[in-house]
């Protein structure tokens, strides 16, 4: 067994909280090459990612296998506004079993752009991810970026995503995690440049004996820099999610906010869900706020809905849809976006 | 409230000390034969005997702890951890040693007995040097005694729960107290008795590099109710002090326990104590804390909801100042259904300080319609201090309703402009709006405790505001 997604601070080893430890089997060594890629925009593909260290990232042997071993590298400067999303499918399959990618974006001063990125499975059977998406963005940018996990649930799931903010950046990251036996994320953000801000928006649901673990870390060191969690979720069967959160305060970010929500239904009582919201402060002048929720689907909610003809689970699955809508507002994408909500719904099934 | 009113309080009614004398000290440090020496000087029962050398093994055996606060310093070779005052037990004041009972008197424990409470025990070092209560709950069967009394009177009872609320693989300090525990309190309420008045046992460590290891039983009987309030301080030495007690608390089916403390030791102490209630059907156990001394404090009591219908209750405040570090919490698990748990913690760091507020909440496949609310303020007066709030959450079935919110801020701006235009000074306002901050705990005080308490707040407050 191998210890990954170490939190930023250990709590007691009984909370069964600081990391999550995988068979060693789990991480893919024969590595294939990986045809299976689509891009929709005339965007310059570059190969010559950086490949610096991530400040948190999954761990050691994951973070070397995509220095050392992609079979994909793809590095898009944003150096003009996109209006139209810039969109990144990798479609895993028989014939490309194993997608280990480096991804990095960087965008320029003053410029904006929204990228969607999205995993799929062709076939139902145990394919392998996995990836780091690294973002730079710049003074005055805007990015807006959807992460899309649409894996089958045989397939194991490692993605590290890391965020370096400079003065008055702005980066809005919408991750919807449906698939994966195992789905592991790391995600960092670093709020340096005074003013940036950055938004989180996380859609999750669990069925089978799916394993979700959700590392999400944001530092915030400028001043009136602003970061905003938002992650809704569900779990049916004996799925089991792990959500750690931690927005951590440093010095200097005086005037800075932050805030955390996590909401997890429960489906079965035979899921299980642990929280680990941490508020981390060193400074004086911020305001941080968390909050966590964990329940059934309400009773009042479902009598109102079956009372207006809906079956029991028709009911359920629209509430469990309607926490997550807002959500889904995000991805500019229609087709993708219904490709989702029907992934969503056959997953409820 | 004007300032002067801060400054009259006196922090030396705690920093006193008196003569390090003893009738007898164990030499510094930890092994097998250091134990069966305390055995021998405490005539332990062969059963205790044996139960501390398991304990010594097992400590031996468990790591320290791999999160929370640096506890590197903590060196057991520095450490004697028995401590004999030179006076035995006494049920007067007047036959206690004028210098121990200057002590006492000096933290208001002999005044409280004849004003506000049913029973006092106190602990000097190593050994409790007094014990009474009044006669009407003696006749009603009420036990209230020190520890070593008990395991004499009372083996049956003592062997049936001592350190099976808490076990003693449960971390390295629990192990090391099994080892080395002594002095504290047992109490049991029995069946239907409804103790109206509050009992209240003092421990005060005075001698340096020695560490006090009290067990504190309390057997609350179905039906009974009981208040408990445990008050601790020591004089500041330069080298480290160590206090590792044991809290048990039975709370029988439909049974009340109350649990107060106000922990104001000095601030070369490491304060690592175990705190444990088990509660059962219909019951109810209340944890009222302050925390405002030690240099390093690692407290997370906790509540086993094992009866249907159990319900807990957490309210507590830690205010770290400078060279403090602060990790407390709470810890509850939701063993049987319709549990419920309602979680109050607040915060205040300053000058420096850290405090963290860590804890677990776990409901059980078990623990249907169970219900659980958390929540945390943290407030930091200045951007040389720290806090940091670090809960755990493992919900294991979907009948439960679960909630946790938690807020980290500065005094506000605004409040302190309106206080200010209602002619109070900018430090009056901000010591009002920590007093303020401070109520939902003090409130739950007896009110002599929370005068302590409010006190102890404007003295942690003088001069580090404005």
């Amino acid at each position: 067994m191998i210890t990954i997604n170490e939190t930023p601070i250990r709590t007691a080893r009984n909370f069964n909280i600081n990391n999550i430890k995988i068979d060693e089997l789990n991480i893919k060594k024969e590595i294939l090459p990986f045809n299976s890629f689509k891009i929709n925009s005339e965007i310059s593909v570059l190969e010559d990612v950086s490949n610096s260290n991530l400040t948190y990232g999954l761990g050691h042997e994951l973070e070397q296998q995509v220095k050392e071993n992609s079979n994909k590298k793809i590095k898009l400067i944003i150096d003009k506004d996109y209006t139209e999303p810039i969109e990144l499918e990798f479609l895993l399959n028989k014939n490309n079993p194993c997608l280990i990618e480096n991804i990095e974006i960087i965008v320029e001063e003053n410029r904006k752009a929204n990228v969607i990125i999205k995993y799929k499975t062709e076939e139902d059977l145990e394919f392998y991810h996995n990836g780091i998406i690294k973002v730079i963005s710049k003074e005055n940018s805007l990015l807006n970026i959807s992460v899309v996990n649409l894996l089958n649930t045989k397939t194991n799931n490692f993605i590290c995503i890391e965020n370096l903010e400079s003065d008055n950046a702005n980066i809005n990251y919408t991750i919807i995690d449906l698939g994966g036996k195992n789905s592991i994320t790391n995600y960092y953000s670093n709020l340096k440049g005074a003013y940036s801000e950055n938004k989180l928006n996380t859609i999750y649901l669990g069925n089978e004996n799916q394993v979700f673990d959700l590392n999400y870390i944001g530092d915030l060191e400028g001043e009136k820099t602003n970061i905003d969690i938002d992650v809704q979720g569900a779990l049916k069967d004996t799925s089991k999610k792990n959500f750690k959160g931690t927005i951590n305060f440093k010095k200097g970010s005086k005037k800075a906010k932050g805030n955390e929500n996590e909401f997890c239904t429960l489906l079965s009582d035979k899921a299980r869900s642990i929280a680990l919201p941490m508020l981390l402060c060193s400074e004086e002048d911020v305001e941080g706020n968390h909050s966590t929720a964990t329940g059934k689907v309400d009773d009042n909610q479902l009598f109102y809905i079956m009372s207006r003809g809906f079956e029991y689970k028709e009911a359920m699955k629209l509430i469990v849809k309607a926490r997550f809508n807002k959500i889904l507002e995000n991805i500019k994408n229609e087709k993708l976006k219904n490709e989702i909500i029907y992934e969503i719904d056959s997953r409820l099934d | 409230m004007s300032k002067s009113n801060i400054e009259e309080i006196n922090r030396n009614i705690y920093d006193f000390k008196n003569k390090d004398e003893y009738d007898f000290k164990i030499k510094k440090g930890l092994t097998p034969e250091i134990i069966e020496e305390i055995s021998n000087q405490k005539n332990d029962p062969d059963w205790m005997r044996e139960f501390r050398l398991k304990a010594l093994e097992t400590y031996n055996k468990l790591e320290l702890p791999t999160w929370g606060p640096d506890l590197s310093e903590l060196n057991m070779d520095e450490i004697a951890t028995y401590v004999r005052p030179k006076t035995s037990l006494n049920n007067s004041w007047d036959d206690v040693p004028d210098d121990i009972k200057d002590t006492f008197d000096k933290l208001g424990i002999p005044e409280a007995e004849k004003t506000s409470l049913a029973g006092v025990g106190a602990q000097y070092d190593s050994e409790v040097v007094y014990h009474s209560m009044k006669e009407d709950l003696i006749k009603q069967g009420v036990i209230y005694t020190d520890m070593e009394t008990a395991v004499r009177e009372y083996p049956e009872m003592v062997k049936e729960h001592f350190m099976k609320c808490v076990p003693v693989n449960d971390h390295k300090f629990v192990a090391l107290h099994g080892a080395v525990w002594s002095g504290g309190s047992f109490v049991y309420v029995p069946k239907g008795i409804k103790v109206e008045v509050p009992l209240q046992s003092y421990f005060r460590l005075n001698s340096p590099e020695s560490g006090q290891f009290e067990h504190t039983l309390i057997i609350v009987d179905e039906g009974a109710s009981l208040h408990f309030i445990e008050g601790c301080s020591a004089p500041k030495y330069n080298k480290v002090n160590l206090h590792a007690g044991c809290v048990e608390l039975y709370v029988k089916d439909n049974a009340y326990l109350r649990y107060s403390t106000i922990e104001n030791w000095s601030k070369n102490m490491l304060n690592l104590n175990t705190k444990k209630a088990i509660v059962g059907k219909n019951a109810k156990m209340e944890w009222v804390s302050g925390s405002f001394g030690s240099k390093i404090s690692m407290l997370y009591p906790m509540s086993i909801l094992n009866g249907e219908n159990a319900k807990t209750e957490f309210t507590g405040i830690s205010f770290a100042g400078k060279g403090q570090n602060l990790d407390n919490g709470f810890k509850v698990v939701h063993n049987a259904p319709n549990t419920s748990s309602l979680v109050n913690a607040k915060s205040i760091s300053k000058n420096g300080g850290i405090c963290t507020y860590r804890s677990l909440v776990r409901v059980n496949e078990i623990a249907k319609n169970s219900k659980c609310s958390v929540s945390c303020e943290s407030l930091m007066l200045d951007d040389i201090s720290r806090s940091d709030t670090i809960p755990t959450a493992d919900v294991r079935t979907d009948e439960v309703e679960f909630s946790h919110e938690a807020k980290i801020g500065k005094i506000s701006d605004k409040t302190i402009f309106y206080l200010m235009s209602r002619g109070l000074t900018e430090e009056d306002a901000k010591a009002m709006i920590v007093r303020g901050f401070a109520y939902p705990i003090s409130k739950e005080l007896p009110v002599e405790y929370a005068a302590e308490m409010n006190n102890l707040i404007n003295l942690e407050l003088e001069g580090s505001i404005g």
